[in-house]
C-alpha cells in the first residue's frame, strides 16, 4: 500500500533562520505518527508544508499522491486541520463556525446543514450551536475545532497541539475522539504536540524533532533499540533498598545498569532472559520480591533519551537529573 | 474562480462585520453626518428668513463654478453652494473610508483574531481568497455610499422643498461622480489597504501603515472632486475612467503578487 504521506530532504527557512532542514519520512495510511520536540522544533512548519500552505526551499512531499506544493487545494480537499488555536471566529455562532466553512470549502448546503447537526451532537455541542463562540470554554472550542476539521470527512489529520490549554477531563475527551478516529475510522493522524502522555497513548510512530532537524522516527521499540542495548525491566521489592543490594544486583550476570526507583529498583538487563534471574540476588540477600517484569520503553522513555542524546552532542544538560535508569542510556557499542 | 466558495468567504466576513459594532457604528456614523445631518442643517438654515450674501464668496470660486448659482435667487444660493456644491467631495471620502476600514481588517484582523491559519488551510484557491476579500470591503463601501447618497437626496430636496420648489440633486454630475468616480476611488483604496493588511500582524498596524497611502490618496480625491463639478460631463467620466484603470492596474498587481506562502511565513 502506498505511503498516505511522503517527504524528502523537505527544507524550509525564514529570515529568523531554518525551521525544518531535510525531514525525511513515511506515514502509513491509518497510522497514527507523533510529531514531537520542544517549541521551535519545526513541528508546526511540517505540517503547514504537508498542507500545501508553505512552499519548501528544497525537497518534497506527497500527501495521498499529491505534492502539496503544486497541488494543495486536491491536498487540502482531503485534509483536516486543528490548528493550535482553534481559530474559531468568535463574533460568529458554532453552527455558523461549521456551516460556513463547509461552503468555503464548496460543499453542498443542504449536506453541509446535515453534517454540522450530526458533529454539533457528536461533540457535545449542539446546546450551544445557536451562541455566539465568544463566551464558550477552551475545551469547548477545541471540539467545535476538531468537529470543524472533521466536517468534510477527511483521509488525513494534521491535528497541532490539540490538547493545549485544556483540563484533564476535556484532554482525557479529545485523546479519546483521536484514539476512536484513528482506530475505528482508518484516518490517518499527524499529530504535532510536546505532550507526551496523548502521544504516548495515541501514536503507533513517533518522529523526534529539534531545531528543524528529525532526530529520531520510528517506533518507540525500534528507535529505543537504536538509542540502548537491553531491556528495562521493574523489580518490585516493596520499596527502596540500600545500596548493597543495588551494588549485588548491578554485578549480576547480564545486567548493564540499575537506578533506584519508589518501589524497588529499575533493572537494564542484556535480554528478556535475565529477568527471571533477577529475582535470585535480592532472595539471598533477604529482601522480598514481589515482582519483576520486563518493561517495554515508552514513547515518553524514548523522548527523553533522544532528548538527552541531541543535548550531549550539543554539549548541554537536560535539566533535572531523572530517577530511571533512561537518565543514563547504555549507549549501543559501535 | 468559484462564486459558491467567494460568497462564502463574503458571507462569513459580512456576518461578522454587522456584529462588531466597533467597526459598525463609526461605518455608519460618520457617512450618516455628511449625507443626512449635514444637508439638513443647511436646508434648515436657508429656509429662515436671514439669507447670507454669497456674492463675495462665490466670486472667488475658480472657474464659472460661481456664475450659475450667483444667478440663482439668493436664498437658494446656500443651498446650492453647500448642498450641490461643497458636500461632494465628502461623497469620495465615504467610500474610501469604509473600504479602507474593511480592508485593512481582510488579513491584519484575521491574524489578530488567530484565524488566519484556518481559512489557508481550506482548499480555497488563492486568487478566490484575495478577490473575495476585495469584495467583502467594497461591497458595503459601494451599499454605504449609494444608500447614504439615495438619502442625502431625499434630505436635501425634502428639506429645501420650501425654499426650491424643484429638486436640485442629483444633476448628471453627480450620478456619475456617485456612479463612477466613487465605486473606482473605493476600489483605489482597497487595493492599497488589502496588500497593506496582508503584511501588517494587526488591523491597528494596518491602519497606520495604510494612512500614510490613503490620507494623501484622499486628499487627492477631494482635489480631482471639486474639480469633477467645474468639468465637462464627458471630461468627468474619462477621469474616473484613469481613476479605474489605475485601481485595477493595483488589483492586479496585487493579486500576482498574493501568495499563500507569503501570508503563512506571517502568521
Amino acid at each position: 500500500m502506498p505511503a498516505a504521506i511522503q517527504t524528502h530532504d523537505l527544507t524550509r527557512s525564514f529570515p529568523s533562520g531554518v525551521a525544518l532542514d531535510g525531514l525525511t519520512l513515511e506515514v502509513q495510511p491509518g497510522e497514527v505518527l507523533a510529531l514531537l520536540g520542544p517549541n521551535g522544533a519545526g513541528k508546526t512548519t511540517t505540517v503547514r508544508l504537508l498542507n500545501g500552505i508553505l512552499n519548501p526551499d528544497r525537497g518534497w512531499a506527497s500527501v495521498l499522491g499529491f505534492d502539496p506544493a503544486t497541488h494543495g487545494d486536491e491536498v487540502r480537499r482531503r485534509t483536516g486541520v486543528l490548528t493550535e488555536h482553534a481559530g474559531l471566529d468568535e463574533r460568529l455562532t458554532a453552527r455558523e463556525n461549521l456551516t460556513l466553512t463547509g461552503r468555503m470549502r464548496g460543499l453542498d448546503r443542504t449536506w453541509v446543514e446535515r453534517r454540522c447537526d450530526d458533529l454539533l451532537e457528536r461533540f457535545g455541542m449542539a446546546d450551544r450551536a445557536d451562541l455566539p463562540v465568544q463566551g464558550t470554554s477552551t475545551g469547548q472550542r477545541k471540539r467545535l475545532a476538531l468537529a470543524r476539521a472533521l466536517l468534510h470527512d477527511p483521509e488525513v489529520l494534521f491535528l497541532d497541539e490539540p490538547t493545549s490549554g485544556l483540563d484533564p477531563s476535556a484532554t482525557r475527551d479529545v485523546i479519546d475522539l483521536i484514539g476512536a478516529l484513528a482506530t475505528e475510522h482508518g484516518r490517518t493522524v499527524v499529530l504535532a504536540t510536546h505532550f507526551l502522555g496523548e502521544a504516548g497513548r495515541l501514536a503507533d510512530r513517533m518522529a523526534v524533532l529539534h531545531r528543524g532537524v528529525l532526530h529520531a522516527f520510528g517506533r518507540p521499540q525500534e528507535i529505543a533499540a537504536d538509542l540502548w542495548q537491553g531491556v528495562d525491566a521493574e523489580l518490585d521489592l516493596g520499596g527502596p533498598v540500600d545500596t548493597a543490594t543495588a551494588d549485588a544486583l548491578r554485578a549480576a550476570p547480564g545486567v548493564l545498569a540499575v537506578a533506584d526507583a519508589p518501589t524497588g529498583l529499575l533493572v537494564r538487563v542484556a535480554d528478556r532472559e535475565v529477568v527471571p534471574h533477577l529475582v535470585r540476588s535480592p532472595v539471598e540477600r533477604g529482601v522480598p520480591v514481589y515482582g519483576a517484569s520486563a518493561k517495554a520503553p515508552t514513547l515518553e522513555d524514548v523522548y527523553f533519551a533522544v532528548e538527552a542524546r541531541i543535548a550531549a552532542s550539543e554539549g548541554r544538560t537536560t535539566g533535572p537529573p531523572r530517577t530511571d535508569v533512561l537518565s543514563t542510556p547504555v549507549p549501543v557499542p559501535t | 474562480m468559484s462564486w459558491v466558495v467567494m460568497r462564502a468567504i463574503i458571507a462569513k466576513d459580512l456576518i461578522a462585520v454587522r456584529r462588531s459594532k466597533g467597526v459598525v457604528i463609526p461605518m455608519l456614523a460618520v457617512p450618516a453626518l455628511l449625507m443626512i445631518v449635514m444637508p439638513l442643517l443647511i436646508g434648515l438654515a436657508a429656509r429662515g428668513p436671514q439669507h447670507p450674501d454669497l456674492a463675495r464668496i462665490l466670486s472667488t470660486m475658480p472657474g464659472d463654478l460661481g456664475r450659475p448659482i450667483l444667478e440663482l435667487p439668493q436664498r437658494e444660493q446656500l443651498i446650492v453652494l453647500v448642498n450641490g456644491y461643497l458636500l461632494a467631495p465628502l461623497f469620495l471620502i465615504v467610500p474610501l473610508m469604509v473600504s479602507a476600514v474593511l480592508a485593512a481588517d481582510a488579513f491584519a484582523g484575521e491574524k489578530e483574531r488567530k484565524t488566519l491559519e484556518t481559512l489557508l488551510h481550506l482548499p480555497i484557491a488563492t486568487r478566490e481568497l484575495f478577490f473575495a476579500k476585495l469584495l467583502t470591503a467594497f461591497i458595503p463601501a459601494i451599499a454605504v455610499s449609494w444608500i447614504g447618497f439615495l438619502c442625502f437626496c431625499l434630505v436635501a430636496n425634502g428639506v429645501a422643498w420650501p425654499v426650491m420648489h424643484r429638486v436640485f440633486v442629483p444633476t448628471r454630475l453627480w450620478l456619475v461622480m456617485i456612479l463612477w468616480v466613487a465605486p473606482a476611488v473605493a476600489t483605489l483604496g482597497l487595493a492599497v489597504m488589502v496588500r497593506v493588511s496582508a503584511r501588517a500582524r494587526t488591523s491597528q498596524e494596518a491602519n497606520q501603515l495604510g494612512g500614510a497611502v490613503i490620507l494623501p490618496l484622499i486628499f487627492l480625491a477631494v482635489g480631482q472632486s471639486s474639480g469633477l463639478l467645474l468639468v465637462p460631463l464627458p471630461v468627468a467620466a474619462v477621469i474616473g475612467g484613469v481613476i479605474w484603470l489605475v485601481a485595477i492596474w493595483l488589483v492586479r498587481g496585487g493579486a500576482k503578487r498574493f501568495t499563500r506562502d507569503q501570508l503563512a511565513a506571517r502568521v
